[in-house]
């Protein structure tokens, strides 16, 4: 008992390793510098997580979280979203600004530390640090998109209290181009194993597309030439192509596939918990269907399509079933699923293309989220990786892009392009002449709900064929939002519960907590 | 009392009596003869360690454990015999040779001896608000804990038992609450002069207990007082008959107190009829869920032996306690087994002295699982519980659904743990009025918790889990040491003690756990883990984790006490806890001062006739609290997410925190001021305290930019928050004959706790609240809120005004207009403040009688001015979710107006809401002693009967409103919460 140490603070830390005691040695680069490709995921989609993908898909006119017998309610955040009544006190403005900036600060970090030889790198010094660069863009662009006047930062050692000033929507957008055009040329050109799930320079050419591509959204200008330049780097690296079936992009193990640009990866077992997992299938599913996939666990049953969205699609595109989860639920041995709330109880589970509404709905309401494969067995996180930009969208932003710039046989060509995959039955279908793609939307806008039924006019929609091919070919990839806004009608048309509540909600409100731990930041308008 | 005695004798506390005594040399003078006393209470039994001068000189002794001496003395010499807590005597020798004294106790206890700090007081010069409860009068019945003795016993001590498990313990709430990320959150529990908790010791094994209120009392224990302090003293061998062995034993029965009234069978039927429900839901049985999981006539048991042995120069103590706990639910029990040992030994003429004590506790428990209790809350009543062919009913389709019978019976989980404790101390007493001692102990405890779920369980029949393992142990190593020395002396009228110790502690955790699943069969369970293949797919977890932290302390404290009527005490203690590592003052300063005054002891006094006694006092103390986590001051990179790099993947290594160089302690600032007052020869004593306490610094995930920050929270001292309150004790003693003896206690105190501010000179602009409490799934948001200028406590909600004619809430927004159920947004914005879940008010009446043979008493309490969210209301009362069962009350129109609309979704709001006030006739006792029994070798046999939880009146529609108060977000009723008890108990006593 006299053997103690009896002055000394025990300073043994089982858990973390403290940063002043570390030297990293060069096996421990990977692990650090990886670091900022994690903030990806969990900004844009986490484990149920408020965050890119889902604001994005909520806000719009594909999907919807109505209200369950089992739940989602939830405090009401959903049906806010849905309704564009959200608050700057919403998870979704707190989310996405929180993961777009630990991703950004992240990068700082690594940057300050390759700048001053803290992390032992040897070669290859200048196109990491351009990676990280790029990285750190891609973050900011996410934040131009949903906030658009935020600080940028690009220094980590900062004094103690700075609090950085906040840039308007069209310095970040300069800033985020400049950034890109300077540091993309030093990425690695190649499309392997070493770059999937890393920015290599077709993803960077890819990012910066789907920059100019918004620049009239972000500056009031817009750049069509540009994007469709960008758009051109990925083409003609001649390493990308189109899946010859969509659903091979979507798949549970897509990973290396051609189609993919850009890739957040995912694992069942890998990135499996907290924050880091993606659980779309647990979102959207019944519990019932947990004996179709013999899953480990009940899913939770929320997440559908919004009826007038399912009515745009021509029954001949193999979109329409491949990936909306439809009809009769079985079991994975085939017997007829039934039922087990309410007024389904004991009944068959069948999904309808019907809806009440935000605010009520039964099991059945609603064609469920199934373009990524649902693998039988899978646990609670998917394996299928997210692709951020692939393909198939770097041809539909030049066609866009074309489209806008008056080329609308470039356009119709690309479109047809894309579409020939999901028309095989009926190919004369997938062919899309210039005149179709100048055409007006077949969306049936207007409320469609147990308390309201209204139509409401498409003729005011500027290439509105362009929209709603959008919509078929990348439904549930968490873009809509930006769409229906570079299309001009996020805030001004209905649908289901939804009706236009103020221009200003193309931005998300700064979160609280932001505004008042930076007195520099000012609200965006309207909020 | 006699243990009291006892510790002046031998343990830490004799400042006096070691004045008083001089070495035993006693002086021939005349013609002197040997005399033999034997000192004795009026009841006869023996008094040790009583002082016995010769009056006129310095000579004396003092009485051994028999009561016992014997000296030298002239015929014409008078004896001064004086003990604390009795009247001085005065015996002229005369020519008797053996002289047989009975000392009588004083009118008031004012000369009780007091537990204090690292060391006792006579109650008369007490300046801190300390409360003492003897092992007489604690609460009876099979208690969980330590704790629960206290019960309604102590003004300002809030201690309940929320939940009716088993293997829950009792909750301790001590003048509020004090912290918001301190890592002591629950009362300091100090065993013998131990650290320990309330499981420590057998409640049977505990003769009294000591609770330091105030923050000057409490600021000698630094950094861990801050939320007030007990301290038990053990039972220690004693008394005339210390060679003997007593007994006690109970045997108890409990029921459920309440029940929630859940649709029948019969009532799904009559819906079916009515077409309110789909036929398909009549499943063709009738069963009640609650009844299915419950046992019919479960028995407790507390069975306590102790041998007591020895001399006045060696004795021992060693028990034995078995306590089997039997839960009302079907597998659910708590099973402890506590050997102790305590041996004293004095030599060097008895001024060295050795104490050394062992402790193995062990517990074999099956926990419940909530989750149970929640599906015999929703369980369909039509269906049955087996199916015809001996297997259990299940819908595995039907949502977080499953037969709780059968997971009470294809789960096995018993969970085993132990504790052992050594502890020894030296005291060495080289002159008069020095006292140096060192106690060290060393205490070992850990855990093994098993758990299979088989085939048959829903986790295969639904999850096709194919049966699920986990093994989880721990092991913990707590070690001690406290070296201390203290000097008293008296000169003239002054008195003055000093004290300076040095202490050190330390706690090392290590724990791991394994799950699995996959397993090719049931026959061995978690006895072969390995067989699951889960584990070689990377589905299932494996874990390890090791803590140490250690805290380091010098303490130091002087009283002076002039003409006992000015009382004065000033302590120090500096601490240094390893959570601080790397902070810039990782070591802190705790001061405090008391001064007290005796009023009846001033001249202007003597001549009045009420008060026997009057002191006010005043106390000012600091106490800390260092943060739970440790590690904070400092950056850290910790191994996290993985990525996919070159195919593989890999696991990142990132700064887990914003580190914060300037964290410091959480500190109390604590105002005391009571007035003690005796009346009328002891018939009405007590105590008035007011107190005021401002903890400063509190420790709070403080939100900060982001950028620059890496992280958009960083642990910070930033708030205050406040606590104040008044406590009154009031005892009364209405009848005190030989033969009748009444005592009546009132208590009575407040306490309102605030948030006075979130921020400090650093961390400016913050919002000024934060959210806490949780709803659960469903409705998934939070229950409450706290606010710079509010109270702890608040729930944060929609507020109900009405309800519309169709059956949709009104709410009311913020601004007080009502709105229909549709305009209304829902938003953070629309909620306010719905009811506050920390009464204001706590009262307790207790009252004991004895007569003849005859004892009897009653423990009554109650909370008032404060609201409990009544979460199986707010869960179960909404007609609209028709797959679970329902309460009753969901089908009763909301205030008389309409049925909730079946398209209202769940939802947090007022209406489930309710006041808590309630009066608990808490603890009845009645016994009988056969005490003049004529058998040699019993002696005072003891038969009682008593109840605990007995009555309660509240107008609270739940279960019991008395509902887990601690943390930040007190006054949740959760659905799942294990029901509260009503136990009856029979109890026989005797010495042997």
């Amino acid at each position: 008992m006299l053997a103690y140490s009896c002055t000394k603070l025990n300073d043994n830390d089982y858990a973390t390793i403290v940063s002043s005691q570390f030297s990293p040695t060069s096996k421990d680069v990977a692990a650090l510098v990886g670091v900022p490709y994690t903030n990806w995921r969990t900004l844009e989609l986490g484990r149920s997580a408020n965050a890119v993908w889902r604001t994005n898909e909520i806000s719009a006119d594909e999907t919807v979280i109505p209200a369950r017998p089992n739940g989602w309610v939830d405090g009401g955040i959903y049906r806010r979203v849905h309704e564009h009544k959200w608050t700057a006190d919403e998870d979704n403005s707190y989310q996405i600004w929180t993961n777009a900036y630990a991703g950004i600060t992240n990068c700082n970090r690594l940057l300050y530390q390759l700048d001053n030889n803290l992390i032992p790198v040897t070669s290859g010094k200048d196109q990491l640090e351009a990676e990280l660069k790029v990285l750190r863009a891609s973050f900011y662009y996410a934040l131009c998109d949903f906030f658009g006047n935020v600080p940028i930062i690009t220094k980590f050692d900062v004094e103690a209290g700075y609090l950085p000033p906040q840039n308007t929507r069209k310095e970040v957008y300069t800033f985020i181009v400049s950034e890109l055009t300077a540091n993309v040329p030093l990425l690695s050109k190649l499309n392997d194993g070493t770059t999937y799930g890393r920015f290599n320079q077709w993803a960077g050419y890819a990012l910066l597309a789907k920059v100019y591509l918004n620049a009239e959204v972000y500056t009031g200008t817009a750049d069509w030439a540009d994007c469709i330049k960008a758009c051109d780097q990925v083409i003609n690296s001649g390493l990308y192509g189109l899946e010859a079936v969509q659903s091979t992009v979507f798949s549970t193990n897509n990973a290396g596939s051609k189609e993919i640009v850009f890739a957040i990866p995912f694992d069942n077992v890998y990135t499996s918990d907290g924050s880091t997992a993606w659980t779309l299938h647990m979102e959207t599913l019944q519990p019932e269907n947990q004996a179709t996939y013999n899953f480990q666990n009940s899913p939770w049953g929320g997440i559908c399509a919004l009826p007038q969205f399912i009515n745009t699609f021509d029954p001949d595109d193999a979109r329409l079933k491949a990936n909306w989860v439809q009809g009769q639920q079985y079991t994975a041995s085939g017997a007829v699923l039934l039922g087990t709330m309410d007024k389904y109880n004991g009944k068959p589970l069948a999904y309808i293309n019907e809806l009440p509404g935000v605010d009520s709905s039964q099991e059945v309401h609603g064609y469920r989220l199934g373009k990524y494969e649902i693998q039988v067995g899978e646990l609670v996180g998917m394996s299928n990786d997210f692709p951020l930009l692939r393909y198939g969208d770097v041809l539909m932003m030049k066609a866009e892009a074309a489209l806008r710039s008056g080329d609308a046989g470039t356009a119709a060509t690309l479109v047809t392009q894309v579409r020939q995959r999901s028309f095989m039955n009926n190919p004369a279908k997938a062919t899309v002449t210039a005149a179709q793609i100048q055409g007006p939307s077949v969306y049936d806008y207007g409320l469609r709900n147990h308390l309201a039924t209204t139509h409401e006019s498409v003729s005011d929609i500027q290439y509105g064929r362009m929209l709603d091919e959008l919509g078929w070919e990348f439904a549930q990839e968490g873009r809509r939002r930006q769409d229906l806004i570079r299309f001009g009608i996020f805030t001004k048309k209905s649908w289901l519960s939804h009706s236009p509540n103020g221009d200003y909600r193309t931005l998300l409100p700064i979160p609280t907590s932001a505004l008042h731990t930076n007195g520099n930041l000012k609200q965006n308008p309207g909020y | 009392m006699k243990k009291l005695r006892l510790n002046l004798c031998c343990g830490l506390a004799s400042l006096w009596l070691i004045l008083l005594i001089s070495p035993m040399s006693l002086f021939a003078q005349n013609a002197e003869i040997k005399i033999k006393v034997a000192v004795k209470e009026a009841d006869g039994q023996p008094l040790p360690g009583v002082s016995v001068k010769i009056k006129g000189t310095n000579q004396g002794t003092q009485t051994d454990l028999e009561g016992k001496f014997s000296l030298n003395a002239s015929p014409s010499a008078t004896l001064v015999f004086s003990i604390v807590g009795f009247v001085t005597k005065e015996e002229p020798i005369g020519n008797k040779v053996s002289i047989s004294v009975i000392m009588t106790p004083n009118n008031a206890s004012l000369s009780e001896v007091v537990v204090i700090g690292y060391g006792a007081q006579r109650k008369a010069d007490v300046t801190s608000a300390v409360s003492t409860v003897k092992s007489e009068n604690f609460v009876t019945g099979p208690v969980t804990d330590a704790g629960t003795l206290l019960k309604g016993k102590v003004a300002g001590l809030s201690i309940s038992n929320p939940s009716g498990d088993p293997n829950a313990q009792s909750q301790i709430l001590l003048r509020g609450t004090n912290t918001i990320n301190g890592a002591n959150t629950g009362v300091l529990v100090i065993i013998d002069g131990v650290p320990g908790d309330l499981l420590t010791v057998a409640p049977e094994d505990i003769a009294e207990m000591s609770v330091l209120k105030d923050g000057s009392s409490a600021a000698i224990y630094g950094v861990r007082g801050s939320n007030g302090v007990i301290i038990i003293t053990t039972k220690r061998a004693k008394g005339d008959k210390i060679n003997r062995i007593d007994y006690s034993g109970s045997e108890s029965v409990s029921q459920l107190t309440r029940t929630p009234k859940l649709l029948t069978a019969d009532d799904y039927r009559a819906q079916i009829a009515a077409g309110l429900r789909d036929p398909s839901y009549d499943k063709g049985s009738s069963t009640d869920w609650i009844k299915a999981i419950s046992k019919d006539f479960p028995v407790s048991s507390v069975h306590n032996l102790s041998f007591t042995g020895g001399n006045d120069q060696t004795n021992y103590l060693a028990s034995a306690n078995y306590r089997f706990l039997n839960g009302i639910f079907q597998q659910s029990n708590h099973g402890q087994f506590t050997g102790r040992v305590d041996i004293n030994h004095t030599t060097l003429g008895g001024k060295l002295k050795f104490n050394l004590g062992i402790l193995q506790t062990n517990f074999n428990d099956i926990p419940f699982a909530p989750y149970d209790y929640r599906q015999a809350l929703i369980m369909n009543p039509t269906a049955p519980v087996k199916m015809p062919d001996g297997s259990y009913y299940q819908e595995p389709t039907n949502f977080q659904y499953q037969n709780p019978v059968s997971d009470l019976y294809n789960t096995d989980q018993p969970q085993t743990s132990f504790r052992s404790k050594y502890n020894a101390t030296v005291t060495l007493l080289p002159v008069s009025g020095l006292r140096i001692a060192a106690t060290g102990s060393y205490t070992k405890s850990g855990y093994q918790n098993l758990y299979y779920a088989n085939s048959q369980n829903i986790s295969t029949l639904r999850d096709n889990q194919n049966g699920v393992a986990n093994i989880s142990t721990g092991q913990t190593v707590e070690r001690f040491l406290n070296i201390s020395a203290e000097y008293s002396k008296a000169f003239g009228d002054h008195r003055f003690t000093v004290l300076g110790g040095y202490e050190y502690q330390d706690y090392d955790y290590f724990n791991s756990g394994i799950t699995n699943h996959n397993f090719p069969t049931d026959q061995f369970g978690y006895n072969q883990i390995q067989l699951g293949t889960a584990q070689k797919d990377g589905q299932d977890f494996i874990i390890s984790g090791r803590t140490q932290t250690n805290l380091i302390s010098y303490f130091a404290r002087g009283t002076y006490n002039y003409k006992e009527k000015y009382l004065l005490l000033a302590s120090l203690r500096i601490d240094g806890a390893s959570q601080l590592y790397g902070a810039s003052e990782p070591y802190g300063k705790f001061p405090s001062v008391q001064a007290g005054w005796r009023i009846t002891k001033e001249s202007f006094m003597q001549n009045q006739h009420i008060f026997d006694d009057l002191k006010l006092r005043a106390g000012y103390g600091v106490t800390g609290n260092q943060p739970a986590a440790g590690f904070l001051a400092v950056g850290l990179l910790g191994y996290g997410n993985y990525i996919l790099y070159n195919g593989q993947w890999i696991q990142t290594l990132s700064p887990s925190q914003n580190a914060n160089p300037s964290l410091r302690w959480e500190e109390k600032h604590e105002t005391d001021i009571g007035l003690d007052y005796s009346i009328l020869k002891g018939f009405i004593t007590g105590s008035v305290d007011y107190y005021d306490r401002k903890i400063k610094g509190l420790l709070y995930s403080y939100n900060v930019p982001s950028p620059p920050n890496l992280y958009p929270t960083t642990m910070a001292n930033v708030g205050t928050m406040e606590n104040k309150g008044v406590e009154v004790t009031l005892n009364i003693t209405p009848i005190k004959n030989k033969n009748f003896n009444w005592t009546s206690t009132f208590t009575f105190s407040t306490n309102t706790n605030k948030l006075v501010s979130l921020s400090n000179d650093l961390y400016q602009a913050t919002v000024p609240y934060f959210t806490t409490g949780y709803t659960g799934d469903p409705i998934q948001t939070f229950t409450s809120i706290v606010q710079v200028g509010h109270n702890i406590g608040d729930f944060y909600g929609y507020k109900v005004t009405g309800v519309s004619k169709d059956g949709y809430w009104i709410y009311q927004e913020p601004d007080g207009t009502s709105v229909p159920y549709d305009k209304f947004g829902h938003s953070f914005n629309d909620k306010q403040i719905i009811g506050n879940g920390l009464p204001k008010y706590y009262g307790g009446w207790n009252n004991s009688i004895a007569y003849k043979n005859w004892d009897f008493s009653v423990t009554m309490r109650g909370a008032f001015d404060y609201q409990v969210i009544n979460f199986q209301r707010m869960y179960y009362e909404n007609p609209g979710i028709i797959n679970y069962n329902r309460l009753k009350s969901a089908y009763d129109p909301v205030f008389g107006t309409a049925v909730l609309n079946k398209n209202v979704p769940l939802e947090y709001n007022s209406y489930y809401v309710e006041n808590g006030d309630f009066w608990k006739v808490d603890n009845i006792n009645l016994g009988y002693t056969f005490r003049n029994l004529k058998a040699k070798y019993i002696h005072n046999p003891r038969v009682a009967f008593s109840m605990l939880n007995a009555f309660v009146i509240t107008g609270y529609k739940g279960i019991d409103p008395e509902v887990d108060r601690s943390g930040l977000a007190p006054g949740i009723d959760q659905r799942d919460t294990y029901p509260t008890l009503r136990t009856y108990t029979i109890s026989l006593s005797a010495s042997f």
